[in-house]
Parts: structure tokens; C-alpha cells; sequence
């Protein structure tokens, strides 16, 4: 299988080309355009309890396609997003990442998807019950909105919740208020995490949420 | 001086393009209302629903459905001009020249054309009904040359035989291509469990333009965030 990322860094896409009985699993919605020669299958994410979990705590889709190439030559798939900005890959080799949901884009078929106890604070926060982690052995693709920023955390961090993208499982997040009660409000910078530990952790230009609260401000007047 | 058409330059490609239209004195660009950006030199600016080659007020209905605005900005230049073109969505723009054949345009990437280039809607059947796209898409022919935007950048592909394209991807195809709307997967339940609805599946041998991005994926992404009017 070769993958390559294509397009400008504003734009990009995947170009997956997949030999026969080759497969990739990617996030329903996502294929932009396919040879005929590969076939979607779609079943539960993992089983129907932990595919039930998955989606309403952890933001995730209850179902998972899986593209076979069933034909004997070539074929290939273009795999996009949502938003517009950068695609990335990690390698994954049984160590344990994070992802923010909605950022997961496409994987191989040895990275397998769990839910964590993300813990109450992160509930109040609306950030949710649960986090989503990947192990296994395999190649993870996900995306941002904007350009993705790399960092090498050694020690205390912080960052926005919205911007924050993937972090491994040596980097433990706590949900603390941006300033004081009244001041976090003022800023609106609301919650923000404190992320403890070591490891490289990554970030998005752009958030989803500051859009849209930027264009509710001017929406109704 | 007849012999001199107009033409389209791409500047800031590819993630924010904007077309400028040379035009020659006396040739006339057609565009879709609110794409203008800027204008230099004596033009005459005319809208009507309809092109000046035909159609009426049923056209610029037709043209309302495909998503489309319903009027048609017609500028005619005086003296040698410029005019400036923009789109709404951060993104591509593309010229194809037509010789004579005929491009199918999705609903919503059409910008402008050549006075020469004629355009009308073409009804896509029930078949397109439940695709969730528009129920018109703009079939244009003649000689001369168009302009299309798209969200993201533009990745033609040649088409040999058959090739499957989402609903949302699609910006432009030649009618050599024929086309079937279906569903992504063998049977309906898991099309409609795998979140990727309706593809077309073309037939054929020409190029389909396809779009990096969908808009109504980034629109519906958005919409939960967005608050509803409050009074």
C-alpha cells in the first residue's frame, strides 16, 4: 500500500493506492473519489457495545469502512475531510496516542481504536466523558483544521481544549480554568488544559468551535 | 479585432484564486451574480435572467434550482477592460477552452463564461433527487471559455472505462461520460450505515473534474455549533 498526501497545505488529501486484497480503513464520509475496483465494507466498530460507546461517548462512528481492493490490478482512493487544512501520518507501534475526535481520517488494519475515562472535569467542560486512543501496530492519518504545529512537552503545557489534537499516554491532561472564575469568562478563554509529562503532542491552527463562534457573534443582529 | 477573444488569468492559486477577464473591446463575459470582485475600464454591465442567446425567466427559475443565482451579470466592453472574479468558498479555480463539445458543471461551481459559450440547465432526472445535490446542473457548449471554482483544489481524472466519484467531490465531467447516481455500497443498508450516501458512477471514456473538499460535509460540521435566531 502506498499513501501519499496531495494538494496544497491548505488543501490536502489522500491518495491511497491499494495493491489486490489490500485494504484501509477510512472514516465514513470521507472517500472523495475511487477506482471501481475497491469495494467498501461496512461493519460495527468493533463490537455492537463498544461501536455504541464509541459514537455517543467518544464522538466517534458506529460504523467502520473498511476498502478492499478486490480486483487483481491497482486501484486507487482519494481520502479528504471535512475541514480545510493539513493531513498527517503517525506510525504506531504499540505505544498508546490520543486523538481529538473528529480529527481521525484513515488507518491500517492493525491500529485498533479504545475508549478511555477521560474523567468528570472533562464532562463539565463539554469535552466529553470519554477519549479516544489508538494502539496496535499500524499507520494512523488524521487531520486539522489549519496547520498542524508540533511540540516537544517536557513538563507542565498548556493549550486551548479546541486546539489540541494528539498527545500520547505519557502526557496526562487536567481541565483547569483559564484565569480566575471571573477573569476566564471575561477572556472568554473558558477551560484550557494543563498537559504533565513528556512526549511530542500536536496542535491545530484552527478551531472548529472558533469559527463558528465568531460567526454566530455577527449572525442576528 | 474579431478575431480576438477573451481569455482568463488564475492569480493566488491555489487556495484563494481569483480569475481576471481580459476583455477585448466589444466581447461580452456572462458571470453569476456576486462573483464580482473589481472592474477596470469602460464596461457595460447588463443582468438579466436570461442569456442573451436564450432563455427567459424560466431560465433563471431553472438556474435557481441548481443552486445557482438566478440572475446573470452580462458585461460588454466598451474599450479593452478587466473584470475581476472571485468565489465564496476558499479554494480552485479552473478554464476549460470548449471547441465545440460539451462539459456538464455541478451545481454551484459555475462562475463565468464567454458570451459564445451558451449554458443551460439540464435536468439530472429523479435519479439525482435523492443524491442529495442539486436536481439541475448547468450543461455548457460552444466555443469559447468558462470558468469553474471549487472548494479545495481541482484533481481531473481520466476516465477509462468506469470510475466512482461522491456526490459532493464532483465540478465538472464531458458528456462523453455517462453516469449513474447509486449507492457507495453492494446493498442500501450499509450505504446508508456507511455515511457515504450517494456516488456517481461514471461510464465512458473523458476526464471528470473532482473538488478536494465538500461543502455541505464543512457546512454540516459547522451547523451544530451555530446558533439559532433568538427572538
Amino acid at each position: 500500500m502506498q499513501v501519499v498526501e496531495q494538494g496544497t497545505a491548505a488543501f490536502q488529501i489522500l491518495k491511497c493506492d491499494l495493491m489486490p486484497n489490500e485494504s484501509i480503513i477510512v472514516e465514513p464520509g470521507a472517500m472523495a473519489s475511487q477506482d471501481v475496483g475497491i469495494v467498501p465494507d461496512t461493519s460495527v466498530n468493533g463490537s455492537f457495545i463498544k461501536a455504541l460507546l464509541l459514537k455517543f461517548l467518544g464522538g466517534e462512528s458506529f460504523f467502520i469502512n473498511e476498502y478492499f481492493n478486490k480486483s487483481s490490478k491497482p486501484q486507487s482512493l482519494y481520502i479528504s475531510q471535512s475541514v480545510p487544512g493539513d493531513i498527517q501520518v503517525i506510525d504506531i507501534n504499540n505505544e498508546e496516542i490520543f486523538l481529538e475526535s473528529g480529527s481521525f481520517i484513515a488507518r491500517t488494519q492493525g491500529v485498533k481504536t479504545h475508549l478511555r475515562w477521560a474523567g468528570l472535569a472533562s464532562f463539565i467542560a463539554g469535552e466529553g466523558l470519554f477519549k479516544l486512543s489508538f494502539t496496535g501496530q499500524g499507520r494512523l492519518w488524521f487531520g486539522c483544521y489549519g496547520a498542524v504545529v508540533e511540540k516537544e512537552i517536557v513538563g507542565d503545557y498548556i493549550v486551548d481544549s479546541g486546539h489540541l489534537l494528539l498527545w500520547p499516554s505519557t502526557v496526562q491532561l487536567e481541565l483547569k480554568l483559564a484565569g480566575g472564575l471571573i477573569s476566564s469568562f471575561l477572556s472568554k478563554e473558558g477551560f484550557v488544559l494543563k498537559l504533565k509529562g513528556h512526549g511530542k503532542i500536536k496542535l491545530q491552527t484552527r478551531s472548529v468551535k472558533g469559527l463558528a463562534a465568531w460567526l454566530n457573534a455577527r449572525f442576528w443582529r | 479585432m474579431e478575431n480576438q477573444k477573451m481569455s482568463f488569468e488564475l492569480q493566488h492559486r491555489p487556495s484563494s484564486t481569483i480569475a481576471i477577464c481580459h476583455l477585448p473591446a466589444g466581447e461580452t463575459l456572462v458571470s453569476e451574480g456576486g462573483a464580482l470582485m473589481a472592474l477596470k475600464g469602460p464596461v457595460n454591465v447588463n443582468t438579466t435572467t436570461h442569456q442573451k442567446k436564450g432563455g427567459g425567466v424560466m431560465a433563471g427559475l431553472k438556474r435557481l434550482l441548481s443552486g445557482e443565482s438566478f440572475f446573470m451579470n452580462h458585461y460588454q466592453a466598451q474599450q479593452a477592460s478587466q473584470v475581476w472574479l472571485c468565489s465564496a468558498l476558499p479554494g480552485d479555480m479552473m478554464v476549460h477552452q470548449l471547441t465545440g463539445q460539451k462539459i456538464i458543471v455541478a451545481g454551484g461551481a459555475f462562475v463565468a463564461c464567454d458570451s459564445d459559450v451558451a449554458i443551460d440547465l439540464e435536468w439530472q432526472g429523479l435519479k439525482s433527487i435523492f443524491s442529495g445535490e442539486s436536481l439541475f446542473w448547468i450543461k455548457a457548449h460552444g466555443h469559447g471559455e468558462i470558468l469553474l471554482s471549487s472548494f479545495g483544489f481541482i484533481y481531473p481524472i481520466q476516465v477509462e472505462g468506469e470510475y466512482i466519484v461522491d456526490t459532493g467531490h464532483i465540478v465538472a465531467f464531458e458528456e462523453t461520460l455517462s453516469f449513474t447516481i447509486s449507492k457507495a455500497s453492494s446493498t442500501w443498508l450499509d450505504s446508508f450505515m456507511s455515511g457515504e450516501g450517494f456516488v456517481c458512477r461514471f461510464k465512458g471514456r473523458g476526464t471528470v473534474w473532482c473538488q478536494s473538499h465538500n461543502p455541505s460535509q464543512y457546512g454540516s460540521l459547522l451547523t451544530p455549533y451555530l446558533r439559532p435566531k433568538s427572538n
